[in-house]
């Protein structure tokens, strides 16, 4: 049984990267919050007698499932929106946005012009991995980012492990064909995330 | 031959993969105060509904404590409570059971309840209670 200092541990330890595969996936900061504070809490609650090693795989499930309620909701929601939309304007400018939104925590001995050049890159792979299909993301963020087995992965998203292969390869193809198509290399996609 | 080069090829996929992983895992270290600070607050909620369901509170020195816990720890020490608690129980109803039958002995016999604190008289109980 993991003890409540081991969840906050592994909590700390995936929560960045819960926070920002959930921004790529919903493409809205906000609802991203919602949605892994969410999924903490639910792990929390639903599985408070689990060992620690089951935490990773779990934590998982319960977001992508988070996601997917955020989804359906979004979907019954838009609906009424466009139903609604021409009783109303939206004066949403974002007038009210708050400075701390948009303080970064980097390393400030970084060199600007490596970070502006790194920035870009960036941009470009969350660009392309945003675009991808939903289970193709699914499949790339499970198996590479959060470097689950290929039978985890499969066991995580409820398909064969033939299934994954397929999602992980054809969203790689994607996403190297959309940094070919800004002009990257296949040399300089070769040397990404290589130290200068 | 074409299963040497579909692992070379699964290989090259997984280097390309990861090092595309590379920069989005550094990428998502550097988070604005704001989400930070969100993502603090959720994990807490989180722990003390955790900690809620496991029976633990927070020390003022920030360290967890528990009941479980303690009962973990204190394996030996829980279990002789246990056992002095049940034999002191036991005792006590004993006692109460004792009380019970030696005054109803004192209020069904003949003489006066004054004759069994009376020394002289202990010959003669005694010989009732060997009858």
């Amino acid at each position: 049984m993991a003890s409540s200092q081991e969840l906050s541990e592994f909590l700390e330890g995936i929560e960045r990267r819960a926070f920002k595969q959930t921004v790529y996936a919903v493409r809205d900061e906000h609802a991203a919050l919602d949605i892994v504070q969410d999924a903490m809490l639910k792990l929390a609650e639903k599985y408070p007698h689990n060992p620690v090693e089951e935490y990773p795989m779990l934590f998982q499930r319960i977001l992508q499932n988070t996601m997917r309620d955020f989804w359906r909701r979004q979907k019954v929601r838009n609906i009424w929106t466009s139903l609604l939309s021409s009783f109303g304007s939206n004066n949403d400018d974002g007038e009210n946005r708050d400075p701390l939104d948009t303080i970064d925590v980097g390393d400030p001995a970084q060199n600007p012009a490596e970070l502006v050049q790194n920035s870009q890159t960036l941009q470009i792979i969350e660009k392309s991995l945003a675009k991808l299909p939903a289970r193709q993301r699914e499949a790339f963020v499970l198996r590479y980012w959060e470097e689950m087995s290929v039978a985890e992965t499969a066991e995580s998203m409820g398909c064969s492990e033939g299934s994954v292969k397929t999602h992980c390869s054809r969203a790689l193809h994607a996403m190297v064909t959309m940094l070919e198509q800004e002009g990257f290399s296949r040399k300089e996609i070769g040397n990404l995330g290589v130290e200068s | 031959m074409s299963n040497d080069n579909t692992i070379d090829q699964n290989v090259e996929q997984e280097k390309q993969a990861k090092k595309l992983v590379s920069l989005l895992d550094e990428n998502a270290q550097r988070l604005s105060m704001r989400t930070l600070k969100k993502l603090d607050e959720g994990r807490n909620r989180a722990v003390k509904r955790h900690q809620e369901l496991q029976g633990a509170t927070v020390n003022a020195d920030g360290t967890l404590s528990s009941l479980t816990s303690w009962v973990d720890h204190h394996r030996i020490a829980f279990a002789g409570l246990i056992l002095f608690a049940i034999i002191g129980a036991f005792s006590i109803l004993h006692n109460i059971n004792n009380n019970e039958t030696s005054d109803a002995f004192l209020l069904g016999a003949d003489l006066p309840p004054e004759a069994f604190v009376d020394r002289g008289f202990e010959p003669s109980l005694n010989k009732r209670v060997n009858l």
